[in-house]
């Protein structure tokens, strides 16, 4: 095998030589284009093109581009995607000088399976992806939801490897991974919180989504910066055809989306126009329901969550393509306090500029601005008593709490088709970061609190990539990059090292400050990132996988489940950045003349500089954190299986998960290795749809997990004069205890309205039942006192969230 | 919070109790030690800890050597005058001072320090009704008008006696804040949370200044009560100040704190 060096200074070798020689580049033929979807004219991710003679060509890039040069002898272009008819393309009818625009018709509910699998080997024994899912959207739409909100992140923990801490609680473990180390990609924006409603449901509306790939492993060069998945999420484009509008009336939101084409095509290009936009929001009426109640009480708390994405693109030329996307999301989490409202509000906004630009038709471009931020907002009013429901330092009155996170990112990304058997991207990424850990200010006459701000944290992150995915023969292909990823700590600032004193606290020492623009302190990490492909036969292949991830900014949460108050914090002179190694292996193939994919993976993955807290560690408002914060190793390994079906009337996949999470950390559970609080042994899901009719599917989900690891206290001793018994594990061990095991049936069955031909109204209705047999799955379990006043009992008592069966029906529609 | 988030939801969370199986844990001397500036004997308990699911008191600690020395080096020998009940005669806290806690059990001596820091004088106390909430009773409930010292790094214990007896219910009535974020300023009526008060009621409020340690005590102490909910932090052992001499002695846990105290008494009518 080459060496990466080697390998760079190929590439460096291949681009000179052809990029800017277009004369001698060009002297192969080169057919280029994109592949869209017949029915909207948005642009296909990930679509196949290859020579029907040969076993692998090129994917199509996000906005559906290709470029493919021929060898001698060409005859037949092959374009495929799943769920999607076939196109063959005479090589020889191919006008030379002009893009190629191809649109893929997708395949009717119910055909001949055969059809619905591309002919020659399957999309998932010839890509070099593994660890990878691409979420079918049309699919999660029929499976039984919470409340009716068909949902991103819900539906991904029905996949191997990805799972979450209990019913409610916000973002997903990957692979062991905490919440943090999801790099969740909206548009190429990150998003820094992924939860409404405190957890529930996640931020991304369904409606507005057009492509969702969630890599879990053999990440590519072009991605960084966090340590365990990325969840790319591309929104729609819009229809470039024709006026479209979609939506639905659920249980808990409605939705509504629309979109059309922008502008006059010209007659050359086969887009009929040369844009296209899309709008979409969802509202919860929650707090319109609570409105209507009968209990005074409860009517004086609101509750709401809703979220907007708009898009437009517009091509400008033959070569050239803008798009603009807006995201901006809000929670409302109004609480009654006597009148006076505790009052919490969460906010999201992202907003993308990109621009597509073709160099050559082997060289394609795209630059992109990015601005993202996540900000919240508690407002305690003076009159609030007990701050039982606020996990604030005491005293706390009459003040209004905000916080945030904002970035800028400029980047960009080249995809360079050097030959049939070799493409490269290349790219370069710029991020700016600044923290707001906290302010605090006073509201009203009486408050007795004194304004502070915590002073802004700025860093910025910066990367090189490159990456070559390069086919060998018809069983091999590789891919092969290096990320190279930089980050500086940035002033103003006054900084500490935090020493050392008695029993494992520290105390600032050594203080410095740094003017604005300072680097106070730098980081580097060489990330190199490898797969491998082997093709046995047409039914089966192997894939290997290595990669190495760093992470800069860390998300500070020491509860159980991650709460939207939590602060993102940067490395800095005492934070170190966090480092993953993953080493990846899987068997993959199709059984049953492909209509079955059946696949299992094997992972490890050590991470270095865990982060976690002191006993007792305050993380909010705390100047000084960093001295709260301790540093350790992790390590997680595991077995994820995944059989599916596709086509047919019944449709579904069963996944297992078979893996282990450890941790250790210095100055916690005697300084060994203790199960992390995710890890879960075994995780199973099934799910499955079967059309009945026409009209009539029904669907079915299962899941079952080991429940998670929590620390059980062994004895309690009687403290502040007796009256109050404290819980105690005297080993000293974290996460000692299993909670019991999570399981869930969830039935749906869908009903789509009649349709008449001329008439374009379509409509269906979901019904659903979540948590059918109404298990208490166990959230947390906590210990406490009888009645909260006798020292002599003391019970274990287990908080299920949710204890009952909740019926749903959705309303969806589209025109 | 996840309580008011599940009614919003038109949803029932549930709570039940279930059986936990752990082995029993070690036994642990168990020091509850405070001093303070009043007038009376300073006391310290000794027990030491228990099975979790016992369903008995834990064992009391008998006949054990307690001592406290301030640091003018004035020493009072503690006398045992109930089962594992230790009181002072003579000394007594003053603001200033440091106080040393020392305890021999079976041979093997424990120490802590705590001191006794400043604390403000109440003005006047207030009383307002309250609705019922899903924390609290309906009811009067008491509020504090006071000056707080100007200058950081003052904590504060607030303690509430409804009829002589201390308001402590684990969950709800522990009441302690610090001056990081209202340094120097005047709590105009700043709501407590331990209640609720009857007309009758003889409410006596005592606001306790407490060292920075003994409010990080606090802090985990109250964790550990409300360990329900959505953002529950992981069960973790309360910290202690208590040290054995000795590396080979039986461990030790429990606080030694000490404090300034001031004190108003209200009549609900």
């Amino acid at each position: 095998m080459m060496t990466l060096k080697k390998a760079g200074r190929l590439l460096v070798a291949l681009f000179l030589a052809q990029a800017w020689h277009p004369v001698a580049a060009q002297s192969k033929q080169t057919v280029y284009g994109y592949v869209r979807d017949a029915a909207n004219g948005e642009g296909m991710v990930g679509a196949s093109v290859r020579l029907k003679s040969q076993p692998t060509g090129v994917t199509t890039n996000p906005y559906g581009y290709f470029s493919l040069t021929l060898p001698p002898l060409a005859d037949t272009l092959i374009i495929s995607f799943i769920g999607f008819q076939s196109q063959s393309l005479s090589v020889a009818a191919l006008k030379p000088e002009q893009a190629v625009q191809i649109r893929l018709v997708a395949v009717a509910r119910q055909m001949n399976e055969v059809t619905v699998q591309a002919n020659g080997t399957p999309q998932n024994i010839r890509s070099l992806e593994m660890g990878t899912v691409r979420l079918d959207l049309k699919t999660l739409k029929t499976l039984p939801t919470l409340l009716g909100e068909v949902d991103l992140v819900r539906s991904l923990q029905l996949l191997p490897g990805v799972t979450s801490v209990g019913e409610g609680a916000t973002g997903f473990n990957v692979r062991g991974g905490r919440v943090d180390q999801n790099l969740i990609l909206l548009d190429e924006a990150p998003v820094y919180n992924s939860s409404h409603l405190m957890g529930f449901f996640s931020v991304v509306n369904s409606d507005a989504v057009k492509d969702a790939t969630l890599i879990k492993g053999g990440v590519p060069a072009q991605y960084g910066g966090r340590l365990s998945s990325v969840l790319d999420v591309r929104m729609k484009e819009g229809n470039t055809e024709r006026f479209q509008a979609a939506g639905g009336v659920g249980t808990l939101s409605s939705r509504l989306a629309i979109e059309g084409p922008l502008g006059k095509g010209n007659s050359n290009q086969q887009n009929t126009s040369r844009g296209s936009f899309l709008v979409a929001g969802r509202r919860s009426y929650s707090d319109l329901i609570i409105g209507l109640s009968g209990d005074e009480q409860l009517r004086r708390n609101s509750i709401y969550f809703y979220d907007l994405s708009a898009k437009v693109n517009y091509r400008i030329g033959a070569k050239d393509r803008i798009y603009g996307s807006l995201y901006s999301s809000k929670d409302v989490f109004r609480v009654d306090f006597q009148g006076k409202k505790v009052d919490m509000e969460w906010m999201n906004q992202t907003g993308t500029l990109r621009w597509n630009h073709l160099f050559s038709r082997r060289l394609f471009a795209n630059l992109t601005g990015v601005y993202s931020a996540y900000t919240y907002q508690l407002g305690i009013p003076q009159e609030a008593q007990g701050d039982i429901s606020l996990d604030l330092p005491k005293g706390i009155r009459g003040a209004d709490w905000t916080s945030g996170i904002r970035t800028y990112n400029l980047k960009t990304d080249f995809t360079f088709y050097a030959d049939y058997h070799n493409t490269l991207t290349f790219g370069g990424s710029f991020l700016r970061y600044r923290f707001d850990p906290g302010a605090l200010s006073p509201t009203g006459n009486d408050s007795p609190v004194e304004g502070i701000t915590l002073p802004a944290k700025h860093s910025r992150e910066y990367a090189l990539y490159v990456d070559n995915e390069q086919t060998a023969g018809a069983r091999w292909a590789f891919r092969y990059g290096l990320r190279l990823s930089g980050y500086d700590y940035l002033g103003p600032q006054r900084v500490y090292d935090y020493v050392a004193v008695e029993k494992g606290a520290k105390r600032p020492a050594n203080e410095q400050t740094f003017g604005s623009g300072t680097v106070i302190r730098s980081f580097y990490n060489l990330e190199p990132r490898f797969s491998l492909r082997y093709i046995i036969n047409d039914e089966s292949s192997i894939k290997l996988s290595y990669n190495r991830m760093a992470q800069y900014i860390h998300l500070i949460s020491n509860t159980t489940a991650a709460s939207p108050l939590d602060n993102w914090t940067p490395s800095t002179n005492n934070i170190q950045p966090e480092l993953a190694d993953q080493f990846s292996a899987g068997y993959f193939r199709t059984l049953n003349q492909k209509r079955w994919d059946v696949s299992a993976e094997v992972y490890y993955k050590r991470v270095q500089n865990v982060i976690d807290y002191r006993n007792g560690a305050e993380t909010r408002l705390n100047p000084d954190l960093e001295a709260d914060l301790l540093y350790g190793r992790g390590r997680s390994y595991g077995l994820e299986t995944y059989v599916r079906k596709a086509g047919g009337r019944l449709t579904g996949w069963l996944s297992y998960t078979l893996s282990r999470t450890e941790q250790q950390i210095d100055g916690i559970s005697n300084n060994t290795w203790y199960a992390a609080n995710h890890d879960r042994r075994h995780v199973g899901s099934a799910v499955s749809t079967y059309a009945l009719s026409k009209r009539w599917s029904v669907s079915a989900t299962f899941t079952y997990s080991t429940g998670i690891a929590t620390t059980a206290p062994n004895a309690r001793y009687e403290a502040d004069g007796g009256t109050i018994v404290v819980p105690i594990n005297t080993d000293n061990v974290r996460n000692n205890f299993r909670l019991p095991a999570y399981h869930r049936l969830d039935l749906s069955a869908t009903w789509r309205g009649w349709s008449k031909p001329d008439r374009r109204w379509r409509s269906e209705w979901v019904f659903g039942l979540y948590n059918v047999y109404a298990r208490r799955n166990p959230f947390s379990i906590y210990f406490e006192q009888n009645d909260g006043l006798n020292t002599q009992q003391t019970n274990a008592v287990r908080l299920a969230i949710l204890g009952s069966i909740l019926p749903s029906v959705t309303y969806n529609f589209h025109f | 919070m996840p309580g008011l988030l599940l009614v919003g939801l038109g949803l029932a969370g549930c709570e039940d109790i279930i059986s936990v199986e752990v082995p029993d844990g070690a036994t642990y001397l168990v020091v509850d030690g405070w001093i303070s500036d009043q007038p009376g004997p300073c006391t310290v308990r000794l027990s030491t800890t228990a099975p979790y699911f016992s369903n008995q008191a834990t064992p009391r600690v008998q006949g054990a050597e307690v001592m406290i020395t301030d640091n003018d080096g004035t020493r009072d020998v503690l006398k045992e005058t109930e089962p594992g009940l230790y009181q002072s005669a003579t000394v007594r806290g003053r603001i200033g001072g440091t106080y040393t806690l020392s305890v021999t059990v079976a041979g093997q001596t424990y120490t802590a320090q705590t001191q006794i820091n400043r604390v403000p004088t109440i003005d006047s106390l207030g009383v307002v009704y309250r609705e019922e909430t899903d924390d609290h009773d309906a009811g009067y409930y008491l509020t504090y008008f006071g000056r707080e010292l100007p200058g950081r790094g003052d904590q504060y214990r607030i303690k509430v006696f409804r009829n002589d007896t201390l308001l402590n219910n684990p969950e709800l009535d522990l009441f302690f804040f610090n001056d990081d974020f209202l340094d120097g300023k005047y709590l105009n009526g700043l709501e407590l949370s331990p209640g609720p008060f009857r007309s009758g009621d003889r409410a006596r409020v005592e606001i306790h200044a407490i060292t920075a340690d003994t409010y990080g005590y606090l802090v985990e102490l109250q964790r550990q009560m409300r360990n329900d909910g959505l953002f529950a932090n992981p069960t973790e052992n309360v910290s202690t100040n208590i040290t054995a001499v000795s590396r080979d002695a039986r461990p030790a846990t429990g606080w030694f704190g000490g404090s300034a105290v001031q004190s108003k008494t209200i009549y609900i009518h």
